[in-house]
């Protein structure tokens, strides 16, 4: 016991560390299931602050799965969900190719319009996998233990979505 | 799966090659690649790291254990208020109130609705204040004045009988087995037994041992009102029994007498006058042994 808990996460250097790995993410996911970033934020602190609490209790390994069901178990009561809103990074792949014309560039900027209305339409459920693979760079077994659901439950979710982005992307079209 | 293709295999780059040629062979290839090129690219809002870490590890020492302890401490002392406020609440509103006038007083007091009641001496009134206005039934036992506001049906309940109006001033007397109502003013409905009958303004109806006795009254309020107790032909007993309730004293008959009875008024506040206006009537000799009890004796 006393050994877990030198290298555990109550000291100060392990818990930072642990901060820096974890805290785009779990902020990150709870910004695209709520779509509100003050919320995310404050949620985001919430769970790291339990984990803090907490840190005799909680091993280094089972403390991400401590801080994400804090999460989902903070999220029960909370105000209804809003508009994800998501920005394009600015020195985008673009970059890598050399013959742009200016009509390609207006219709890439087009399709990235629809795309970004098309994710703010997808189920609270689809975007949340959808995002967490596309910007967190989770794999599906990351994604499903955050989500407390199994990998084929999220394999369906981000087929579903893929499907729902496509049908509405050249719809609009 | 509507697509034959597997799309999750291919986002997470599982695809074999020959899956993959034939899938960019699909005219809905170039879609999905753009949608995974460029959903990859976009970025949630910034936010402050450094912010929220100073914040998570200054909160420890703002809620130490001594301040969880208060916490809790007050949230007892919140809960126990809160449930004392709750009782306090229901029993006002839920359990049956209780209106009381002991011998030798009147007590007069008002519904939810603002509606009136004096209760004459050695009288009893019960009702729920819960849904008063559209539940208005109240027990009565004894005697009663009532002004009732407008609204909806209002019943007294006595265990003689019952009597029903809509807004309107009247007076209940139940006591032994005689029943009196008189009306005031607008109508009164009074179920006596398998009886019914309506009363207008300045009618009166006695129910005594099954008979039924019409008369009719000039006042505009009962007459106990003003400190006078008025009597229909009325039986000495019951007479000597509403002294005793107004006066509260005891009186004890200790002469014959006929059955003769008595219609007039005696006041409420001078037991002498009363006294002896009853021995005059009756020819009786009123003996005071103490100043609460009193013996009539024959002439």
């Amino acid at each position: 016991m006393e050994k877990s808990n030198t290298i555990g996460i109550c000291n100060e250097v392990v818990f930072s560390s642990f901060f820096k790995s974890n805290v785009k993410s779990i902020r990150n996911y709870l910004y695209f299931k709520f779509g509100n970033e003050e919320q995310a934020n404050d949620m985001a602190q919430d769970a790291f602050i339990k984990l803090w609490e907490n840190c005799a209790e909680v091993t280094p390994e089972k403390a991400k799965s401590f801080l994400y069901t804090v999460a989902n178990n903070a999220t029960l009561n909370q105000i209804a969900h809003q508009k994800v809103v998501l920005t394009f990074a600015k020195n985008n792949s673009n970059s890598d190719r050399t013959n742009i014309s200016p009509e390609y560039i207006l219709e890439e900027e087009e399709f990235k319009i629809k795309l970004e209305k098309a994710i703010q339409n997808l189920t609270e459920a689809q975007r949340t996998a959808f995002l967490l693979h596309r910007i967190e760079g989770k794999k599906y077994a990351e994604i499903a233990e955050i989500l407390e659901i199994s990998v084929k439950a999220v394999e369906k979710r981000i087929h579903g979505a893929l499907v729902y982005l496509r049908s509405e992307i050249e719809q609009i079209k | 799966m509507e697509n034959k293709y597997n799309l999750t295999k291919w986002l997470a780059g599982e695809m074999t090659q020959s899956e993959l040629n034939d899938f960019q062979k699909t005219p809905e290839y170039i879609t999905y690649s753009k949608i995974s090129e460029y959903s990859s690219q976009l970025e949630t809002p910034k936010f402050d790291e450094n912010q929220l870490y100073a914040n998570i590890i200054s909160s420890e020492k703002e809620t130490g254990k001594v301040i969880k302890l208060q916490n809790n401490w007050l949230y007892k002392v919140a809960a126990v208020l809160v449930i004392g406020l709750g009782l306090t609440f229901g029993l006002k509103n839920f359990v049956s109130q209780t209106e009381v006038a002991l011998n030798g007083q009147k007590t007069t007091f008002a519904l939810p609705d603002n509606s009136e009641i004096v209760l004459n001496s050695g009288s009893e009134i019960n009702y729920k204040k819960w849904n008063w206005d559209n539940n208005r039934n109240l027990e009565l036992q004894g005697e009663a004045y009532f002004r009732v506001a407008k609204g909806k049906k209002f019943a007294v309940m006595t265990n003689l009988g019952k009597v029903t109006v809509l807004g309107t001033q009247f007076d209940v007397k139940a006591r032994k087995n005689r029943f009196d109502v008189t009306c005031f003013e607008g109508r009164v409905k009074v179920n006596f037994k398998d009886k019914q009958i309506v009363l207008t303004h300045g009618q009166s109806v006695t129910f005594e041992n099954e008979k039924q006795i019409d008369s009719k009254t000039d006042a505009i309020k009962p007459e106990w009102i003003e400190n006078k107790i008025a009597f229909r032909d009325e039986n000495l007993l019951n007479i000597l029994n509403e002294i005793e309730r107004q006066y509260n004293v005891s009186i004890e008959m200790k002469a014959q007498f006929n059955g003769e009875l008595f219609t007039g008024k005696i006041p409420n506040n001078n037991l002498d006058i009363a006294l002896q206006i009853i021995a005059t009537t009756y020819h009786l000799e009123p003996i005071k042994i103490s100043k609460n009890k009193i013996i009539f004796e024959a002439k």
